[in-house]
Order: structure tokens, then sequence, then C-alpha cells
């Protein structure tokens, strides 16, 4: 589980929460705090008060992959392969086993075309891709997703979900705009104005929002 | 105010990456235009092409009768050049007080720009871009990062526009603003679908609801939450 007990952080204010293992959609809107609870969740942030804990450990004692809303922030190399080696890299993984690894992850994440192309030359949505499979290469525990399928078509968005189960990632949480997305995970909790509104499965949480823009549009208008 | 003569003519234009390549022809004439496309389809550097930003390898792209254009890029950090509100409220030329309270989003003029979240500072850019009117409006993905009240929104403000050409690249599924035209790159060539409401029907880039829709003998008359809602609850033609 990952619990929260009396978070001060900002304007995040969470006496107590608990996540289960499986796909947890964080929503709601602009400027509510959902990026600054994934950045604590992330160990990114520590909060001034409060504490929060994955399976009994703090974020920055657990492996997490994380992918930042800002595409542009998620790059530190030159080139994709460069960058999607880099998790390896930095915990002096052999050689060899980095680049098969790097190769594996490219091919499961259909970007095998980009490996030799300098990150800046990319579009906003394969900057998205490289980022993601940056994240999952080595194999996190929790996998961490700020609105990174906000830069993503469709198709791309539903490729996604099947990429998050197969992670092996025992966590994932992710912000998300596309509330056709957010039924479809496991939990959802709605964030406004800094405080976790609404918590529960999305069969819970979502008709609370039934009158607000909020609401699947698949839900309100079943064809 | 009517604009009258604007054109915007892609004459047999290509564009290439090493990972796709791009043909594009058509003419874009007054009204809201849908561009939708996969992920590195080319739909960004079509907008960069259209704004003359960028040559193409072939063709042409005519600008004719416009003298005001905008580009908004994909990315709202890409456009920002003051590092407060203010500032950068003014290096659009608008009133910082003003656009403050349209963007509602609880700042004041000293809060620094890059501060913001995402979300934020997409609704701050397009409301600074929404502000003034341009013979052609170019925005890429301009729904990435807004929450759904606020894609609603900018859509109402959209279809606000009532003058010049406005063309809209996204992949949005959701939430549109009135639209005229849709447009879509398909197999790295730019396809005419057409006028609404039947391009709808020729559009294979579709929302899911939208083509259940279509299946159903609903076809919507306009892609916005009322035309969807209107095709939803349509019981007979």
């Amino acid at each position: 589980m990952i619990t929260f007990e009396n978070i001060r952080y900002r304007l995040l204010t969470i006496d107590t929460l608990t996540i289960a293992p499986g796909v947890t959609s964080v929503i709601g809107p602009n400027g509510s705090g959902k990026s600054t609870f994934l950045k604590i969740c992330a160990g990114i942030a520590e909060p001034k008060s409060g504490m929060v804990l994955v399976d009994g450990k703090a974020p920055r004692e657990t492996e997490i992959g994380f992918v930042n809303e800002f595409p542009d922030r998620n790059i530190l190399f030159s080139t994709v392969k460069d960058e999607l080696a880099s998790p390896l890299r930095f915990r002096h993984t052999p050689c060899g086993e980095t680049e098969r690894t790097v190769r594996a992850c490219a091919g499961t994440m259909g970007i095998t075309r980009l490996l030799d192309r300098n990150m800046q030359d990319l579009s906003g949505g394969e900057k998205v891709l490289v980022a993601l499979a940056a994240a999952c290469i080595s194999r996190p525990r929790v996998l961490i997703l700020d609105e990174c399928d906000s830069h993503l078509d469709a198709q791309r968005c539903a490729w996604l979900n099947t990429v998050l189960h197969a992670s092996g990632a025992e966590y994932v949480l992710r912000c998300t705009q596309q509330m056709e997305t957010a039924a479809e995970g496991d939990y959802l909790l709605y964030i406004q104005k800094g405080k976790v509104v609404h918590a529960g499965t999305p069969a819970v949480v979502f008709p609370l929002l039934s009158d607000t823009p909020f609401y699947p549009q698949s839900w309100r208008w079943p064809v | 105010m009517e604009v009258a003569g604007v054109r915007l003519v892609i004459d047999h234009v290509t564009a290439s990456s090493p990972s796709w390549s791009l043909t594009a022809n058509g003419v874009f004439s007054l009204g809201v235009h849908l561009i939708s496309g996969d992920v590195g389809s080319g739909k960004s550097t079509l907008a960069l092409m259209m704004a003359g930003l960028r040559a193409p390898e072939c063709g042409t792209v005519t600008r004719e009768g416009i003298s005001r254009m905008m580009l908004s890029f994909q990315f709202p950090e890409f456009h920002v050049t003051g590092l407060s509100i203010e500032e950068e409220c003014r290096s659009w030329n608008l009133d910082p007080e003003e656009v403050i309270r349209s963007v509602n989003i609880g700042v004041t003029g000293v809060t620094p720009v890059l501060s913001l979240s995402r979300g934020e500072l997409k609704r701050l850019h397009l409301t600074c871009i929404l502000a003034r009117n341009y013979d052609l409006l170019l925005l890429d993905e301009p729904f990435s990062s807004l929450d759904c009240a606020e894609k609603e929104k900018i859509c109402q403000k959209m279809s606000l526009r009532s003058s010049g050409i406005t063309v809209i690249f996204t992949h949005e599924q959701n939430v549109f603003p009135h639209v005229d035209h849709i447009w879509e790159i398909v197999d790295g060539r730019l396809t005419d679908c057409g006028d609404m409401p039947g391009a709808i029907e020729r559009w294979q880039h579709a929302p899911p609801l939208v083509k259940k829709l279509v299946s159903t003998g609903r076809t919507p008359r306009e892609l916005t939450p009322e035309g969807i809602r209107e095709a939803a609850c349509r019981t007979h033609e």
C-alpha cells in the first residue's frame, strides 16, 4: 500500500489516504495540486509535514519511474538511445546488458525507428513515448505518469494501457484529462483545491461527478 | 468582421523526417478547420509550413489576403518571454489584470510564469492568443493539458471567432469547438474529409463515440458537446 498521513505541502492537504496496488488515475481541474501530489509520491518533492510510504518505505528508497508533464523536462541526453540507456548506466549496468535492454525496451514501446534520432528533433508525442520507455526500462515498482497521454493520439492512448499492464509496475499512478482512460483504471482520485475530494473505484467516484465535465462521455451517452 | 479574399493554399507540398513523410494539397478557406493525425505523422511540421516557419521540400504555401497570423505551439512554454505573469501579458500587449481575471487561476501579476502548472500555463497562453483577431490562426494541440471544464470554455471562445481561418491540429477525442471542415493525415498524406457534417462519415480518426453514433445512423451535425448530445439523444432522423 502507498499511505499518506497528515501531508501539508504547498496547496496540498491530505490527512489520510491509502492507495492499493493497481492503476490509479488522478483527475481534477488545472492547478488543483495533481502534479504536486504525483511529485510527492515520486519523492521528487518532500512534504514539509506528514509522511508518504510505499509499502513502508520512503519514496526515495523505492524504484520509481516518472514522466513529467512538460515533455522537454524529461530529457537529459541528446539521442534517444542515450536517453533510454541512462537509467541503466546510472546504476552501472554492464554495457552489453544495457544495449540489449535498450533494444528490447524500444521494441516493446514501438520506438526502435527512433533510437538514433536526436531528442530535440522528435515530435511532442514521440518525446513522451521515449520518456515513458526511459521510465519503464528499469522495471520500477512504482510508475508515475503526469498527463503523458495529453500528447498521444487515440491509438497510442489505448496502447498505453497495454504497456502499463506489461510494465510490471506494482503501482501505476497516472494523472489524466481523458476521462475514458480514467474509467479503465482500478482506482480514481479526484483532487480539487489541494484536497482529495473523492477516492475509490471509477464506479464509485464518477457518479459523484455526473453533473461536471469530468464525467466520461461514454457513461453520459451510452450508445 | 468578415474578411474577404482570405485563403491558405497548400500546393503539392512535401516534407519528411527520418521516420515519416508528408504530402499535402488543399485550399483552406474561411472557417474552422480540424486536422487530425497520429503521433509523428507530421501535424506540427505542417503547421510550421502553413505559418511560413519551415520551407517545404517541394511545392508552395500561399497565404492570400492574410496580414495577421498566429501560430500557437503545442508546448505553451515555448511562447514564454516574460518572467512574471504581468510581463508575459504585456509582451502580448494585453492588460495583465484583464487577462488574470479571464484566466481565473488565482495568481497575481508578480507570480513567475514558469511556476504555473502546465494546464494553467496553457490557459494563460490561449487566453492571450484568443484575445486578438487573426486572418490565420494555427493552433497546434490547443487542448493538451487543459482540464475537461477548461476544454469546453476554450472551445466556446474558439467557436465565437467570426472571421478568418482557424486551423486546429489535434488528436483530442472528447471536446471540440464548432468545426466547418475536417482533414486528416493518413498514410503520409493530408486527406480532405470535406465539410461538416458529411465529413464525419469519412473521418478515420473520429472519436469512438462519434463512430458509434455514425454506425447507428445518428451522425452528429456538430462536433460541439451540444452537437454530440443532440445526436446521442436523437431517436429518429
